[in-house]
């Protein structure tokens, strides 16, 4: 009993100190958020007392996070809902063997090794195709790449669900008069339901921070995605700490509180990738 | 006519949906993907000048040379992201798998250990950026504040400002985003080792430490290689963390071939696109050919797996 409780100590040791510096730097940057620049150079590591939660209405209407965040949402949701749909219909192309064709494995095998690909050896092209084509500084130009970057890792990853799914379903469904157009929508992507919302959340949190295409792609304030305003804001107003604090949260806000309620979910997502298996 | 009933009949294929399914996706994947990827190619053997309305003058293969046998920023940039490409994994893996192996040992309160240590990866690379630049202030940053709590305040340090220390500063903030994540999959890989394997070990007389090491280290080693490979990928392509905190200084000591090739194409008074693209051709076969062979290398049979 004594020992039992005196190995949990030693086992807490590490997971304490741990804890600590995962958890100290966002907390101090979530007390901050709340409070005053003033505040915060009289003490950094002072209590939140009084909270100024309107620091938040204030950067959301004065700092142009607003603006910023609707950029982010309509980049993020936008692209993960073509990926979804994109994706989902590729990999159940992929999966099953109904629609085998010679060439299709070695197809399969390059989109994958394009995970690998490092972004740089796409990017200078890319700006000089966006360019070409009037989709440089603009949304759907960002959205576009967005969506063909992640769909390798997407297709992957749903084809492997849809190739688990009983070739008998599939026939009983064929017996009853379905096309393959509507077995696909009506039984093959409910049933993938969970698959499906493990992309989307990966895909989501991607798209929600991206950062390397957004820096070079998007060169407009006005279309400028909550990852590129706070790079501006740290070189425009880097004084200004306590408003940067609380732009921070603004960006991070969504994400953290849809894991808050989610969080299997999320580390499911998060984790698909990389779990053999 | 003749030929056509000798022949043996061909499966039908549903072609229409087969296209209706894969077109989509190929299409993004052609256009944005395969299709950069080859310019980039082309581009690297040419002077590619923005501000001459980006005509072509092909020079062969002149970058190329001059990017191995001259270019000092290129080497030291090349030796920094091979540097955290290497260094990280070292530091990541043996510590994500004591968090992991410690959970796993009935530790009060698991779940929000997990939660918490997760959370890192969930923020942007410009947040992060911003929270561990205040983190490595030197006035009233957490970094120096501990070593003066802790008596140690002589060596408290201009962290990012010092050439010296900058880059593994900025290693340790990649440990703070990613030690959860891979602890998270390390631990999921440890619940699914069968329980015969280690009750046959405990009825053998082996204790804790020895089913430890001889059991579950040993079958976790497939997922250990799997996840150092991608760490060591992610590593070698590191751009926005740079980007935001020390834009590749001091004096190139955080510089990645990552940034350089950005700097290169749109801050360098050259305005050519063709040099930075023969960069990244370099890197691109070399990034490549280190992942494939280090697959091979390290776990033989089994291929990469994401």
């Amino acid at each position: 009993m004594l020992q039992a409780r005196l190995t949990t100590a030693i086992l807490m040791l590490p997971v304490l100190v741990y804890t600590a510096f995962s958890a100290g730097p966002f907390v101090w940057t979530a007390i901050m958020s709340l409070r005053t620049t003033d505040e915060i150079y009289r003490s950094h590591y002072g209590l939140p007392i009084p909270a100024h939660w309107g620091k938040f209405y204030t950067a959301w209407t004065e700092f142009g996070y607003s603006t910023y965040f609707r950029n982010s949402a309509i980049v993020a949701g936008t692209a993960v809902i073509i990926i979804t749909l994109v994706g989902a219909m590729a990999g159940y192309g992929f999966a099953r063997k109904r629609f085998a064709f010679p060439w299709r494995e070695p197809l399969f095998l390059m989109l994958f090794l394009s995970v690998m690909f490092p972004p740089q050896i796409m990017i200078l092209s890319l700006f000089q195709i966006l360019i070409k084509y009037k989709l440089f500084n603009t949304l759907p130009g960002v959205i576009l790449v967005y969506v063909s970057t992640e769909l390798p890792i997407t297709i992957y990853l749903l084809r492997a669900f849809f190739a688990q799914i009983p070739q008998e379903l599939e026939e009983a469904a064929r017996i009853d008069g379905c096309t393959d157009w509507s077995m696909f929508w009506r039984v093959m992507f409910p049933m993938a339901r969970p698959a499906v919302a493990t992309t989307f959340i990966l895909n989501f949190i991607y798209f929600w921070n991206e950062f390397l295409y957004a820096v070079i792609f998007i060169t407009k304030q006005e279309i400028r995605t909550l990852p590129l305003a706070i790079q501006f804001l740290v070189s425009d107003s880097y004084q200004d700490i306590g408003m940067l604090a609380t732009g921070l949260m603004i960006a991070s806000l969504p994400v953290l509180l849809m894991y808050l309620f989610l969080s299997e979910w999320f580390v499911k997502g998060m984790t698909a990738g990389a779990i053999k298996g | 006519m003749i030929r056509e009933r000798v022949r043996a009949p061909r499966p039908r294929r549903p072609w229409g949906s087969i296209a209706m399914f894969l077109c989509p996706a190929l299409f993004f994947y052609f256009a944005f993907i395969i299709y950069p990827v080859l310019v980039t190619f082309f581009n690297s053997f040419h002077i590619l000048r923005q501000d001459l309305g980006l005509t072509y003058q092909f020079v062969g293969l002149q970058h190329f040379k001059e990017i191995l046998s001259s270019d000092e920023v290129f080497w030291k940039a090349a030796g920094n992201s091979l540097t955290w490409g290497i260094v990280a994994p070292l530091i990541d893996m043996p510590l994500a798998l004591t968090l992991a192996l410690v959970l796993h040992a009935k530790v009060p309160f698991a779940r929000f250990f997990r939660t918490v240590w997760f959370t890192p990866l969930l923020m942007s690379y410009p947040v992060v950026g911003v929270i561990w630049l205040w983190v490595y202030n030197y006035d009233w940053g957490m970094a120096n504040l501990l070593l003066r709590t802790i008596g140690l305040g002589r060596y408290a340090e201009a962290w990012l400002a010092n050439p010296t220390t900058a880059l593994p500063a900025l290693i340790l903030v990649t440990t703070w985003m990613f030690t959860g994540f891979h602890m998270v999959v390390l631990l999921t890989a440890i619940h699914t080792i069968p329980q015969e394997y280690i009750e046959a070990a405990w009825v053998d007389g082996a204790n804790r430490w020895q089913r430890t090491f001889h059991i579950v280290i040993p079958l976790l080693r497939p997922t250990l290689v799997n996840l150092a490979i991608l760490d060591f990928i992610g590593k070698m392509k590191q751009f926005a963390l740079v980007w935001v905190m020390t834009r590749g200084g001091p004096m190139r000591g955080t510089e990645t071939v990552a940034t350089y090739v950005i700097k290169r194409a749109f801050e360098w008074k050259t305005l050519d696109l063709g040099y930075p693209s023969a960069i990244a051709v370099i890197w691109f076969v070399i990034i490549f050919g280190l992942s494939v062979g280090l697959t091979r290398f390290l776990q033989r049979r089994e291929a990469l797996e994401f």
